[in-house]
């Protein structure tokens, strides 16, 4: 017999004054430190990209909801983090017609014809990434971006340089100090490890993710990457290179924290956060892509209907002696 | 009981009005299909095989049957003058069923012209290669027919394409068939070229 | 007489075009239609097999039992798809080299057994040749639609006949790869059905 009482007061209840607007707000500030590191590392094309990228996003939005006839919606600055993250995403000397193909993919097959925001099953930005991947390999292949460009660290990527090298000779190029402090050749907002840390612990802080799905998936990663690495050390890198590499944390803290596609007790979001990171390093060690980050949280965002229906009872069900 | 032998006998006579007319129609394309198959698998491996030659070897092919399968030969009069003919073997345990190998060998001095890849359906950009890249099938260029032809891992004389080793297995395979067949058959294909 | 059958065969081009109203014969559509030489290829084939069985169904809808009527109808449009795969195999190899299993497919595909079931079999051989000509059209003109989509996005060129692209982008451009994939099928196909039913809805 359960004793528990909840109690819900009468009405008026206080609003608190949160809305979409502040949350998708606190969101792009938490971006900040991730996203000025990537600029003043990558130069004003790293700005071009942002820039257009996170526009197109919202003219899409804009274009969608005219066509549609529906109110107007990108006030809420729902796509416009949705354009933000996929131009952090993006190497800094992405052509501008690869970043507006990418938005369109993104705002208008991964989230408005679903019926907008929260109804998407799958993270858009994701979708827009997982498209322009599979279309352009070329684009993302971040050695040969960063051509043209002078570091003073090592000018390669690390994951690339783990399929190709083995972990021996990348632990020697890539000391993980330099990694976690963005020196790495990388996608405009991902290399800056640290920084994307204090972006997520400020969204947790203020509650806006919860902390279980970034903390399961880090674990899921550290876990995993042990367990092969301690199989063979020669072959198989340890968990830091791949923790602070390639899209790892952006994913932790952005990607597969996104409202409507991961779930929302407490239980499935740890399995849901434990299992998309294991499948990464399953991709990344023993399949064909150097990072299967997207992949990976895209593959989550499938299982979590099904993950999200391990959840505690509704109130009024199972009473036998009603 | 009406209804039972109308609907009998409606279905047989339309079976039998539409075997027949298929029997047709097949019967009146059957020679246009084996030209089509000649001109846009065959002809063009044949082509690179010998380059130009002196004579018209899809009409003078002739037919040898050998351990119940009937192997098409294709005589060719080279440039320079030597003759060679060309037929196709299939290479069993290529990733995607059978790949189809069509070998030329100079009847005169018993050397391989060379040899290329006609049928096959192997992964594009991996096995395919065997195709598309003549490479690979260039190292049975000039080799005389005691050559050991298999992989060089199985102390044969060819390099396997890498990432396909299945497909290439599966290639030196259709190329060592066709040695065995043209030592075997030689007598009758030379009675043939007469 | 004459304005039924100009209504027959209208219909097919728009009200009912095939894979965009009706939603029918998806397979084809999906698979095919990497360029618009194989839609057309396609269609044609589908047209010719649409044809003919309207026409020998409608005439034989009194001799046929209900009963086995759907054996009976089915035996029709294999024989002529059989006929359009030799034919296809004897005249025009490339193309049913790259169509392959698409074309016996035809015998199956819903749009044939439907038009049978739920047009010839209850109206004229005139009528109904204007009905599979109509419907038949509509459906090339679809793939096409579609595979010159996909094509020109996806590789860049747009194939009418013969292998050889009658237009080409400049090297500037960059393939959308994803679009002649298998999954950029049914992109393609929602957002032409959207566009569709948008223009529709006015």
């Amino acid at each position: 017999m359960n004793n528990n009482k909840l109690t819900v007061s009468h009405a008026p209840f206080w609003h608190d004054g949160d809305s979409l607007f502040q949350m998708n707000l606190n969101i792009m500030i938490a971006t900040l430190p991730a996203v000025i590191f990537g600029i003043i590392q990558f130069g004003t094309p790293a700005v071009g990209v942002l820039a257009l990228s996170l526009s197109s996003a919202m003219v899409w939005e804009l274009i969608m909801n005219v066509i549609s006839k529906k109110k107007i919606t990108i006030g809420d600055l729902d796509s416009a983090v949705i354009g933000l993250l996929f131009g952090m995403m993006l190497p800094a000397t992405s052509p501008w017609w690869l970043v507006i193909t990418g938005t369109f993919v993104a705002v208008i097959i991964g989230k408005m014809i679903f019926g907008g925001i929260g109804a998407n099953p799958f993270n858009p930005v994701l979708m827009g990434m997982a498209f322009l991947m599979l279309s352009w390999k070329v684009f993302f292949d971040f050695d040969a971006a960063y051509v043209n460009y002078e570091f003073n660290f090592t000018a390669l990527a690390p994951l690339a340089a783990l399929k190709f090298q083995g972990a021996q000779a990348v632990a020697e190029l890539f000391p993980l100090g330099d990694l976690i402090m963005g020196k790495q050749v990388g996608a405009i907002g991902s290399t800056f490890g640290l920084g994307i840390i204090i972006g997520g612990i400020y969204l947790i802080l203020r509650g806006y993710i919860r902390w279980e799905i970034p903390v399961s998936f880090i674990v899921g990663i550290i876990v995993t990457a042990l367990c092969f690495s301690m199989a063979n050390p020669d072959i198989y890198a340890g968990p830091g290179i791949h923790l602070f590499s390639g899209y790892t944390l952006i994913g932790a803290f952005f990607l597969a924290t996104e409202n409507s596609s991961s779930p929302s007790n407490r239980i499935p979001m740890l399995l849901y956060g434990f299992f998309a990171a294991v499948m990464i390093i399953l991709m990344r060690n023993i399949g064909v892509y150097a990072d299967g980050t997207i992949l990976a949280i895209l593959l989550l965002n499938v299982v979590n209907p099904l993950i999200d229906t391990i959840r505690p009872k509704a109130l009024g069900k199972g009473v036998n002696n009603a | 009981m009406r209804e039972m032998i109308s609907m009998v006998v409606v279905l047989t006579v339309l079976t039998a009005v539409s075997g027949g007319l298929l029997a047709a129609v097949k019967s009146g394309t059957q020679d246009k299909i084996e030209a089509q198959i000649f001109k846009f698998a065959l002809a063009p491996a044949m082509n690179q095989i010998f380059g130009e030659v002196e004579n018209d070897p899809g009409k003078e092919k002739f037919e040898i049957e050998h351990d119940g399968a009937k192997y098409q030969f294709y005589p060719a009069k080279l440039a320079d003058g030597s003759k060679a003919v060309a037929f196709e073997t299939k290479g069993k345990g290529g990733y995607g069923g059978d790949v189809g190998l069509m070998v030329g060998i100079n009847i005169g001095n018993d050397q391989i012209v060379a040899a290329r890849v006609t049928t096959h359906s192997e992964t594009p950009g991996l096995g395919a290669r065997a195709k598309d890249d003549p490479e690979f099938v260039n190292q049975f260029t000039d080799k005389p027919l005691d050559t050991n032809l298999s992989l060089k891992n199985e102390n044969g004389s060819i390099d396997a394409i890498s990432g396909a080793t299945i497909t290439s297995k599966a290639v030196t395979l259709a190329a060592i068939q066709a040695q065995d067949l043209y030592k075997k058959l030689k007598p009758e294909i030379l009675k043939n070229i007469q | 007489m004459a304005q039924s059958l100009a209504k027959e065969f209208t219909k097919g081009l728009w009200a009912e075009i095939p894979p965009f109203r009706l939603v029918l014969g998806l397979c084809p559509v999906l698979a095919v239609t990497k360029t618009v030489e194989n839609g057309i290829g396609m269609g044609v084939a589908t047209t010719f097999v649409l044809v003919f069985a309207n026409l020998l169904i409608s005439l034989l809808r009194n001799v046929i039992p209900s009963k086995v009527r759907i054996a009976c109808y089915i035996v029709i449009i294999a024989t002529f798809v059989t006929i359009v795969e030799l034919v296809m195999q004897a005249y025009t190899y490339e193309l049913f080299l790259k169509l392959g299993i698409f074309i016996p497919l035809i015998v199956v595909n819903c749009i044939v057994l439907g038009r049978a079931e739920a047009f010839a079999s209850k109206n004229g051989p005139a009528l109904s040749v204007a009905d599979g000509l109509g419907i038949g059209i509509g459906f090339t003109l679809s793939l096409a639609a579609l595979g010159a989509v996909r094509e020109i996005l996806g590789a860049g060129t747009i194939t009418i006949w013969g292998g050889n692209p009658v237009f080409e982008m400049g090297p500037a451009f960059h393939p959308f790869a994803f679009m002649v994939e298998a999954p950029g099928a049914f992109v393609a196909l929602g957002l032409m059905l959207a566009i569709m039913n948008l223009i529709g809805s006015k």
